[in-house]
């Protein structure tokens, strides 16, 4: 494993440990592929709540939709006080360093969840 | 018990904009040097609370924000049948504001506005600067690029409210305290249907303002374009570009601001205002 392949593995358990169990009183069911770096993990919601995160699945997942960014901006989102253009997804995809791709109306319709459970690792005070 | 009321005081004012009867909720406080205060787009005047609640402020300047029609507590205009789609463009948005100072009868009032609000003070010094006695922008440009497609904000599958506040909670600085940040987007969540979108048509489509500032005298009409670090809608760079062809416009990039500086980071900002204020005052007591 390459330093940036344990790089990636470790942002991705990062993410893992802060998202499983994230909930909102919401109806969203969807699964959602988060891609950081090369390093893919697929987040089953059901319910509005994290129901499990999946670091193996098969080839051609039938994700909702995908968040891709790569280990540097996720790590600068995560910081408790990002600096500015890398504080909010859509700031870090202008810039070309997050992308978002697939079905696109289940991320906007539960926009505040997503950005909400893509930040749980944020540091705090 | 005692009990802390606020000082503003909100009414309704009936006159014509562009030839439709409107009914028009603003609110007030402070005496002084009239102080008229635009919204950024899909909000309402809530957004100056703190402005009108500073006696510092309210001491020297009687501060003054309307709802634009559609917005708030501002119904549309007397004549909406339900079946019209809302879109602002630059020539009514100037209009609005102009109508409402009539209406009032202010005299070369300051006019300080935020996004939309900054943008059509550009266009206000363009085209009425003798009008005004000074300009304060707010997250202000003559041009941005648009970051996402506007058809999400109005469709039947997602909650308009919902995603409008969504996608502008980025726009606050992560420093700015969570009450006053909630409070800017609980204004998104409750605007009316395809309003916010109606609002970016001025903002997106209209008002390309690139080349077209020639005739803005920020001599006899002083300009401050003030915008947040953490704006990633209207950048600094943004900023900094459009005050570049404009003679004497003075920018100041805020720190730990966003996009909604008088409403999510009152205090922060006010460290900002307050000395362009004292300027207004001292260039008014020199008049």
């Amino acid at each position: 494993m390459t330093d940036d392949n344990k790089k990636e593995a470790a942002l991705a358990e990062r993410f893992e440990k802060a998202a499983l169990g994230f909930a909102r009183d919401r109806n969203l069911c969807a699964d959602i592929l988060v891609e950081f770096g090369t390093t893919q993990r697929i987040v089953r919601i059901r319910q509005g709540k994290v129901e499990e995160i999946l670091d193996r699945f098969p080839l051609h997942f039938p994700w909702a939709f995908a968040v891709r960014a790569g280990t540097e901006a996720w790590e600068a989102h995560w910081e408790r006080f990002p600096a500015p253009g890398l504080h909010d997804i859509f700031a870090l995809a202008k810039q070309g360093k997050m992308r978002m791709e697939g079905n696109m109306q289940p991320f906007f319709a539960h926009l505040q969840f997503i950005k909400d459970m893509l930040a749980t690792p944020r540091k705090e005070a | 018990m005692k009990v802390h009321i606020e000082p503003i005081v909100g009414r309704y004012a009936h006159y014509a904009i562009d030839g439709r009867q409107c009914r028009v909720y603003f609110e007030e406080a402070g005496q002084g040097i009239p102080l008229v205060c635009m919204h950024t787009a899909g909000a309402d005047g809530r957004q100056f609370r703190h402005m009108m609640c500073d006696p510092k402020i309210t001491a020297n300047f009687r501060v003054l924000a309307f709802d634009l029609p559609w917005h708030g507590k501002s119904y549309p205009p007397e004549d909406w049948t339900g079946d019209e789609e809302y879109r602002l463009s630059t020539d009514l948005y100037v209009k609005t504001i102009m109508a409402f100072c009539e209406a009032l009868e202010l005299e070369r009032p300051v006019a300080l506005g935020s996004s939309i609000g900054g943008r059509i003070l550009l266009q206000l010094a363009h085209q009425h600067g003798e009008r005004f006695s000074a300009f304060i922008a707010l997250e202000a440009a003559d041009h941005q690029q648009p970051w996402y497609d506007t058809s999400w904000l109005h469709r039947g599958d997602v909650h308009g409210g919902e995603v409008c506040a969504a996608l502008v909670s980025g726009m606050c600085a992560p420093q700015s305290p969570l009450r006053y940040r909630m409070e800017t987007l609980w204004q998104y969540a409750q605007g009316g249907p395809g309003i916010f979108k109606g609002d970016l048509w001025f903002y997106r489509v209209d008002s390309d303002l690139r080349g077209k500032l020639t005739n803005i005298n920020a001599e006899r009409t002083p300009l401050y374009m003030l915008t947040g670090e953490y704006d990633f809608s209207c950048t600094p760079e943004d900023t900094m570009r459009t005050a570049a062809s404009i003679p004497g416009a003075k920018v100041t990039i805020m720190k730990e601001e966003g996009h909604f500086p008088m409403s999510e980071n009152p205090d922060n900002f006010k460290t900002y205002l307050m000395p362009i204020l004292g300027e207004i005052l001292s260039r008014a007591a020199r008049s």
